[in-house]
């Protein structure tokens, strides 16, 4: 497979304010690519640094195997891009902001941008500042999609879209990539990544903290346990045990965390009288929070 | 139709500002040749002028001042001050607006993630302002000529459109200066007030070096002493004054060229 986008320690730094740090990742033709990370983890700036919008303290990123900095223009040829904040001309109507657009390109097939506009239901006559919120942002989608690029670059592109518009968004992404375009999309919504993409890559404080596909990360998922027992029970009949972590009694109610098979846990409680046993899978946000929370932890200690 | 390039977009922007400053301009060089014949025959003014210390005389207008003439007119009542102010305020504006102007918006993320080299889009928005500028000023002339046409007034409108070419290149020095502020810093305020207080400080060193002798060693850093300093409403264009302000505003684009091309731009 090729990969269309491939960072190499990409580093950015805002003079002593972190951007990321040595961020590695390859994205390949054809996937959905998930970039998942609470707000000021980085998001935006590697978005930004794939754009040469900004460039790189140090490290490299190749887009369709040319360096960012090198040549840009040839990169953006192929590229559609959505901001996470952006605004576009108050005074232009969103059909004047798609000709421009279009314009600068050297066109657009008119007809996929007919059909994108009465997909996304959008009134081309209103002037941009008049917009709401969700028409601003389907504007900027627009945008980037009417040209058909090979690879989207789409920063928070859900932000202010109602339900029923976002599945249009999510099938238009599916024909894209169906044609053997890529998408590169940031959130910090999990759901959404969940259902939508590939591989994810978890960003937090700079660094990249997993790179994996969404169903591999849902096995490494834990499962969060709750065991109620008739009296007292001695934790450390639990502590050993594999896969079990952050283990917690009191009063005869037991809380832990299994990853894995979670049978030596039923054996063990077994061994007492047990009156409950209450088991549940994390979505995948809250996986995401454990661990982003753990980063929070690890920081505040001296 | 105006949204085939950043050229013409460019322009679009600029249409209303620069029709109302030019019809404000124009007005004003109406009005002043409409004046013209009323006061010029008041010779007694210009003993009173005459009179004035030298001091004063020299900020509003020098040795130029000679109320009997239409271009001694001019040289006090629009050239001296009020080109410089207006036109170049606008050029100021317009050139800080340029890259800075939709940076601070945040339009210019989805503009420059188009196939568009930077150094390309600063120069087509160049060209808009510099055309604009020239529009500006070509408002005033309208006006100067319609107001001398008006009242039956002698004027030599060849040294009008010498004063005016001076004073277009002179605005468009100051406008190549905010340029480079606002490609470097990103900031239309800070290229606003910097250029702007440019221009103040350095009509004053030009207005004040006849007076102060330390003044006058420097003058020669003062684009104002390359605008009105050979008279070209009574001389015609001086090139080399109109070269060295032109040597202004192309290195100030450049200048901005490089910046633009260098920085992270703002999200």
């Amino acid at each position: 497979m090729t990969a269309v986008i491939e960072t190499e320690q990409l580093t950015k730094f805002y003079g002593t304010h972190r951007g990321i740090v040595e961020v590695d990742l390859a994205v390949n033709e054809g996937e959905v690519f998930g970039f998942l990370g609470p707000n000021g983890a980085g998001k935006t700036t590697t978005i930004r640094l794939l754009l040469d919008l900004i460039r790189p303290t140090s490290g490299r990123a190749r887009l369709f195997g040319i360096e960012t900095t090198a040549d840009p223009v040839a990169i953006h040829r192929r590229i559609g891009y959505l901001p996470g904040e952006f605004t576009l001309y108050d005074r232009l109507t969103g059909g004047q902001t798609l000709a421009y657009f279009a314009a600068l390109r050297g066109g657009v097939d008119p007809r996929y941008q007919a059909s994108l506009v009465e997909r996304f239901d959008l009134d081309p006559d209103r002037r941009f500042r008049e917009y709401s919120k969700g028409n601003k942002q389907k504007v900027g989608l627009l945008v980037a999609l009417q040209h058909r690029p090979d690879l989207l670059l789409l920063d928070e592109p859900t932000a202010g879209l109602d339900p029923l518009v976002q599945r249009t968004f999510f099938a238009i992404l599916r024909e894209r990539v169906a044609e053997g375009g890529t998408v590169f999309l940031s959130s910090h919504i999990l759901s959404e990544v969940e259902k939508s993409c590939d591989r994810v890559a978890i960003i937090r404080d700079g660094r990249l903290a997993r790179l994996d596909r969404v169903d591999a990360l849902r096995d490494l998922a834990h499962h969060e346990v709750e065991l109620r027992f008739a009296g007292p029970v001695p934790a450390e009949a639990f502590t050993g045990l594999p896969g079990v972590s952050d283990v917690a009694a009191a009063d005869g109610v037991l809380r832990l965390r299994v990853a894995g098979a979670i049978a030596p846990v039923v054996q063990a409680a077994a061994r007492y009288e047990l009156l409950d046993f209450v088991s549940r899978e994390p979505s995948l946000e809250e996986t995401f929070l454990a661990e982003y929370g753990g980063a929070t932890a690890e920081a505040k200690q001296p | 139709m105006l949204l085939r390039n950043v050229f013409l977009k460019s322009l679009r922007d600029l249409r209303w500002p620069t029709f109302w400053t030019g019809l404000g301009l124009g007005i004003l060089g109406f009005y002043f040749m409409w004046l013209f014949p009323t006061i010029g025959k008041m010779m007694d003014l210009q003993s009173i002028l005459d009179a004035f210390p030298p001091a004063l005389r020299a900020l509003i207008g020098g040795q130029l001042i000679d109320l009997g003439s239409p271009a001694g007119f001019l040289n006090m009542e629009l050239f001296p001050l009020m080109l410089p102010l207006i036109l170049g305020g606008f050029a100021i504006g317009v050139a800080s607006g340029a890259t800075a102007g939709e940076e601070a918006r945040g339009t210019l993320d989805v503009l420059l993630a188009e196939p568009l080299e930077r150094w390309a889009v600063l120069t087509e928005k160049t060209v808009a302002i510099v055309l604009a500028t020239i529009i500006v000023a070509a408002f005033l002339l309208v006006g100067v000529w319609g107001g001398a046409a008006f009242t039956g007034t002698d004027l030599a409108l060849d040294k009008v459109v010498a004063g005016l070419v001076v004073g277009t290149l002179l605005a468009l020095a100051f406008g190549g200066i905010t340029l480079a502020i606002a490609a470097f810093t990103g900031s239309r305020a800070t290229a606003i007030g910097i250029t702007g207080a440019l221009l103040v400080a350095t009509y004053f060193i030009n207005a004040l070096a006849p007076m102060v002798e330390s003044l006058n060693q420097i003058r020669g850093i003062s684009p104002f002493f390359y605008y009105l300093g050979h008279d070209p409403l009574r001389n015609g264009l001086d090139l080399g004054d109109a070269a060295v302000l032109a040597v202004v505003a192309v290195v100030g684009f450049a200048v901005s060229l490089v910046g633009f091309e260098r920085r992270d731009l703002a999200a």
